[in-house]
């Protein structure tokens, strides 16, 4: 059983708090991935499942056993780092079989392992080369072969995609989704990517200086998002928001501009309440009727358009599938299904629930 | 008409960079290698020929000064000592400087940076006002004289010298090398000793080789801690060249001048191709 509980986890340097009381429980064989922007700490929790970091205060445990004081080779954890940290003075073959080695696994055991985590990651033509002679997504797989030839009880993968080129991400994407299934080991995933998070992950914690903003299922995260850092943080492109006060019967917002906006046809706001309104770009439609924005520019991918709008001095972001004829300087019209428009607390930031029929 | 001009100049630039780059060079090595030149060049003239004005460059070689002075000066023995003592400060200092270089570079410790600029300082210390005290505590240790005495003086100056070198070299290593041999499976000491002194070994090596011959050509404290049996050739040299009776025989000092320096040399050619730059290539992102 590859559970690992993080409870109440704090970490300070010195006097400087910088996680601040983060529990999580990691069932057995899931793939969580930790996602935050740059600095809030996801790292440094990873690190801390790995026995590399110190934890100040709270526990971890894993299969159980509490490790704050165990060491990290009597943990059973194998992790990848975002740089690789392949052993330039050993062989491909001879970094793989390292761990095993240390253990006093007789070398035909080792060879046998080294030779089926060749056949996964398809590397056996590269296990004599030393890592100088590969490519950079020829290290990549080295390093997951490296942990899987451990057959660990975790693996920690501590933003492993990151030094790819764009195209090779997203095979090496695909390949860490496929050896998940494959292997069902429990998996804890950095990642600043948010995109590589909703792809990989069963379930996502979304982290901002040192806490815990929310976890749950990608599409949970995606549909309900919890506030207003998770609901800017997941989705590409963001999340538009429009912050007012509902008027008293909460059908519209009064806008700091001093002008009012009518909510989309069957939202309801608490009346008088300053609140965030929150609507993705793919569910803002360019309708006959609706908010009068004027498009700045036209983004074209191909098989979708972002289009870049004004909306008084709000900026807006609308996707639509396809192409269109609409150009810069033209007057749109916008509407958005209820079902689809988010309300936060503009004080607090959480989200007000079941303002709307549909949510 | 600029646009079209402007590549050429560019290119012309780094040409010039270039010829003055190795005009420099060929110079700088002029300056220092001239004195080794003349050395060997000495060593292998009479007497008569070393003093003329103008210098010769075109005599007859003799071997006089060699066969004559190297037994005269206790070469043999001599030589033998300043490879033990050499050699053996030179390896105690790496095996010594080098971990406690990782420790500083590398482990958590509280005023790491203190202990480390302390080291440092400890080699402000002039070495004639440490010969005299270690000359008084080796002599009522019965150690004067024995090659493990010079080797353990000569650490009080390696140590901090290659402690210091390391700590750079260490702290320039990704991190990650370590934190994954531990957990791997490996001890911190299993991983400085497995992963980190492999990947070292360039530094390790230049730094032997520097260790090496600062002892090799140390004279003090050879001069105060031995008298016979360990002497090294530094005092054999100071001999010849101090001889207040008979005066300085330039001979002689060149031509063991020139045997001490031989060794130096065909250990550095032994040991350079350890110098290869750039073993820890593909530890980590490409």
């Amino acid at each position: 059983m590859g559970t690992v509980e993080i409870r109440n986890v704090r970490k300070s340097y010195g006097s400087h708090a910088v996680m601040h009381g983060v529990s999580v429980t990691i069932p057995d064989g899931e793939f969580v991935a930790l996602v935050g922007p740059s600095g809030c700490g996801k790292s440094t929790l990873l690190r801390m499942i790995a026995g590399l970091e110190d934890i100040t205060d709270g526990e971890i445990a894993i299969e159980g056993r509490v490790v704050n004081d165990v060491a990290p080779k009597d943990r059973d954890i194998a992790m990848v780092f975002q740089n690789y940290a392949l052993y330039p003075h050993m062989s491909v073959r001879e970094n793989m079989g390292f761990a095993l080695k240390l253990r006093g696994m007789p070398k035909a055991q080792i060879e046998e392992r080294v030779q089926v985590a060749a056949q996964i990651l398809n590397l056996q033509s590269l296990l004599e080369r030393k890592p100088r002679a590969l490519s950079g997504g020829q290290r990549q797989r080295v390093a997951m072969g490296r942990a899987i030839v451990r057959d660990p009880t975790v693996f920690l993968f501590d933003e492993p995609l990151s030094n790819l080129d764009a195209k090779l991400r997203v095979q090496v994407r695909s390949e860490l989704k496929q050896l998940h299934q494959r292997l069902g080991t429990t998996t804890v995933y950095v990642t600043h990517d948010q995109i590589e998070a909703m792809t990989l992950a069963d379930r996502i914690v979304v982290m901002n200086s040192g806490q815990v903003e929310q976890i749950g299922p990608p599409l949970d995260l995606y549909d309900r998002p919890a506030n207003l850092f998770v609901a800017a943080f997941i989705g590409s492109p963001p999340m538009n928001f429009i912050e007012g006060q509902a008027n008293a019967d909460g059908t519209g917002l009064h806008l700091a501009n001093g002008t009012s906006l009518p909510l989309p046809t069957g939202a309801k706001a608490p009346s008088g309440r300053a609140v965030t309104l929150g609507i993705r770009p793919e569910h803002l439609d360019v309708a006959q009727t609706g908010w009068p924005a004027t498009v700045l520019v036209i983004e074209p991918t191909g098989s979708e358009t972002q289009i870049n709008a004004q909306l008084g001095d709000i900026p807006l972001r609308i996707l639509i599938r396809g192409r269109t004829d609409i150009r810069p300087g033209d007057t749109i019209h916008l509407d958005a299904p209820a079902k689809h428009v988010h309300l936060f607390d503009t004080h607090t930031g959480r989200r007000i629930e079941s303002q709307f029929p549909g949510d | 008409m600029s646009a079209l001009l402007s590549p050429i100049k560019k290119r012309r630039k780094p040409r010039i960079g270039r010829y003055v780059r190795i005009i420099s060079g060929v110079f700088a090595c002029l300056v220092f290698l001239f004195p080794v030149f003349w050395m060997v060049l000495t060593s292998f003239k009479m007497p008569r020929d070393i003093f003329t004005t103008p210098p010769t460059f075109i005599f007859a070689p003799t071997l006089e000064t060699y066969t004559s002075y190297f037994f005269h000066a206790d070469v043999p023995r001599r030589m033998f000592n300043t490879v033990i003592v050499a050699f053996g400060a030179g390896l105690v200092s790496i095996f010594a400087g080098a971990m406690a270089g990782y420790a500083l570079a590398r482990i958590k410790l509280r005023g790491a940076a203190t202990i480390g600029v302390l080291i440092l300082l400890s080699r402000g210390v002039p070495p004639i006002a440490l010969a005299v005290p270690m000359f008084l505590v080796a002599r009522n240790l019965g150690l004067l004289d024995q090659h493990i005495t010079l080797i353990l003086a000569y650490c009080t100056f390696l140590i901090p010298y290659v402690m210091w070198l390391m700590r750079g070299f260490f702290k320039a290593l990704p991190a990650e090398l370590e934190e994954a041999a531990l957990l791997d499976g490996c001890t911190r000491m299993g991983a400085f000793f497995r992963i980190i002194v492999p990947i070292s070994m360039p530094g390790l090596i230049s730094t032997l080789i520097f260790s090496v011959i600062l002892a090799w050509e140390e004279l003090l404290f050879a001069l105060v801690l031995t008298n016979r049996n360990a002497s090294t050739i530094p005092v054999a040299i100071a001999g010849i060249a101090g001889d207040t009776v008979n005066g300085a025989n330039w001979g002689a000092l060149t031509a063991v001048g020139t045997l001490t320096v031989i060794p130096v040399v065909i250990f550095a050619l032994i040991v350079q191709k350890w110098l290869i730059q750039g073993l820890a290539d593909g530890a980590t992102k490409g």
